[in-house]
């Protein structure tokens, strides 16, 4: 097997047990994205369709994983993109029908009682600039260490490196390529910051807004560290191929498991609820209610936020999303 | 620190919502748990919060300002204010002891107890009082 396809088979796996443990990751009281009884999930039916779903999302993972086993290897492009395409279009339908069965025949009308603080100032407790520093220092501590061995660091060195752990792509010592590792990890840690800024800002207080600011916050570490161990690498710095992903995969196991014990937890009420209707999620998975002004809708199931289609902003910035995708994917080709 | 005062609505309600908007307002205001120079969320943060359109809670402000209690002014928050009680005309006594008398009858229809009423008359005039 090629490294290109150990990775989607690995991309693969990683996926089905996300879809394996999505339906848990959710408030109390909602099971396949529609309102039931807090005991209902526990309950013979209710764990007859979480075990229904799994079975079909489990078909979808093999399915998938035959077809990347089947694929010619040498169109790249298409053994990474089909077998996802369709482990994902059969989880989710698998989904779409558990969230029928469940609304039609177990579902429940919660009354439309909405709640507002009377505080000019909007709760913002959880973005904790003791949080989100350290990660800036740390990297303003590797520039400068960078910088009093700058003349130690060798005229040539590997930026990229493939799927099989050799360096594909080179760099000349040039302050640009020296500190782009760092500045390019100054980036990312902003765009998470006011990622989590505007969550804070734009959104109601819930459970899902403290959880969501917070993750972002602490994903600024396991990012720092990658980009602080890419830029050490000229200078001689040895780490094994598994060090970076296994530190990430740890992270993202750890953060979601802390997640999950924050989003199911019986004990915490929402400050200021969401709109409880089912009849706004459309297929259980798409916010669409026209009468709230809201952007940004905590997701019924699994961590975040989706985005309330009723409205022109949320087309807006899917198209602008889908732009950005679909440019990065021709530029990369073109520069091939 | 002291929590902030929260407002409650029900959308199922047959009461428009700017109603309950500026009925649950008053309550608050009347009691004192909004006091002068107290700053209400911006028109948009209420909307936001109760997930309902910024017209409703502009219209809501608009008529809280309209009987004295908030001073609304462009660019800033809506700001409460200090507000004498007007005296109360013939008119308006008669008036207010109509609706009472008609929510009383419909909570009687809707099988409250008597006594219960009487306490919960009782404990809101105690309450909208200290």
């Amino acid at each position: 097997m090629k490294p290109e396809e150990t990775i989607a088979l690995l991309n693969l796996v990683f996926v089905a047990a996300i879809f394996q443990f999505m339906p848990l990751l959710t408030r109390q009281g909602i099971f396949f994205s529609a309102t039931v009884d807090p005991d209902f999930p526990r309950s013979v039916d209710g764990r007859r369709l979480l075990r229904s779903y799994r079975w079909q999302s489990a078909l979808s993972a093999v399915s998938a994983i035959a077809l990347l086993l089947t694929l010619p290897s040498h169109r790249p492009g298409l053994v990474v993109l089909a077998p996802m395409l369709i482990m994902v279009a059969g989880s989710v339908c698998g989904y779409w029908l558990k969230f029928r069965e469940v609304h039609a025949r177990y579902g429940q009308r919660r009354p439309e009682i909405r709640q507002a603080e009377l505080s000019s100032q909007p709760s913002r407790a959880s973005f904790s600039p003791w949080l989100w520093l350290p990660p800036f220092v740390a990297m303003a501590i590797t520039a400068a260490y960078l910088q009093a061995r700058y003349i130690e660091l060798p005229l040539r060195f590997p930026v990229h490196w493939g799927a099989d752990g050799q360096p594909n792509r080179w760099a000349t010592r040039e302050p640009l390529t020296v500190f782009a590792p760092l500045l390019m990890g100054a980036g990312m840690n902003l765009l998470m910051l006011g990622l989590a800024w505007m969550i804070s800002r734009v959104s109601r207080n819930t459970i899902m807004r403290r959880v969501t600011v917070r993750l972002l916050e602490v994903l600024l570490y396991p990012l720092t560290f990658t980009f602080i161990v890419v830029a050490l690498l000229p200078l001689g710095l040895v780490v094994p191929m598994w060090v970076i992903p296994g530190f990430m995969l740890a992270c993202g196991a750890g953060l979601i498991y802390w997640s999950y014990r924050q989003i199911a937890a019986p004990a915490i009420a929402d400050a200021v609820p969401e709109p409880q209707n089912d009849a706004y999620w459309k297929a259980g998975m798409f916010y669409y209610n026209p009468s709230d002004p809201a952007i940004f809708v905590a997701k019924r199931v699994g961590i975040g936020y989706t985005m309330n289609f009723s409205g022109r902003w949320a087309w807006v910035v899917m198209a602008l999303t889908l732009a950005v995708v679909v440019g990065s994917i021709a530029l990369a080709r073109q520069a091939k | 620190m002291a929590s902030a005062p929260t407002l409650r609505i029900d959308l199922d309600s047959a009461v428009p919502a700017y109603r309950q908007i500026v009925d649950g307002l008053r309550i608050l205001l009347v009691n004192g748990k909004l006091a002068p120079g107290s700053e209400l969320p911006s028109v948009r943060r209420m909307a936001l919060d109760l997930g309902v359109h910024f017209n409703t809670v502009a219209e809501a402000y608009r008529l809280l300002a309209e009987e004295g209690w908030l001073d609304l002014r462009h660019g800033r928050s809506a700001r409460v204010i200090y507000r004498d009680a007007p005296d109360p005309t013939s008119g308006s006594l008669k008036e207010f002891g109509y609706r009472l008398r008609a929510l009383l009858a419909e909570m009687l229809a809707n099988g409250a107890p008597t006594e219960d009423l009487r306490n919960a008359l009782r404990t809101a005039a105690e309450e909208l009082e200290s």
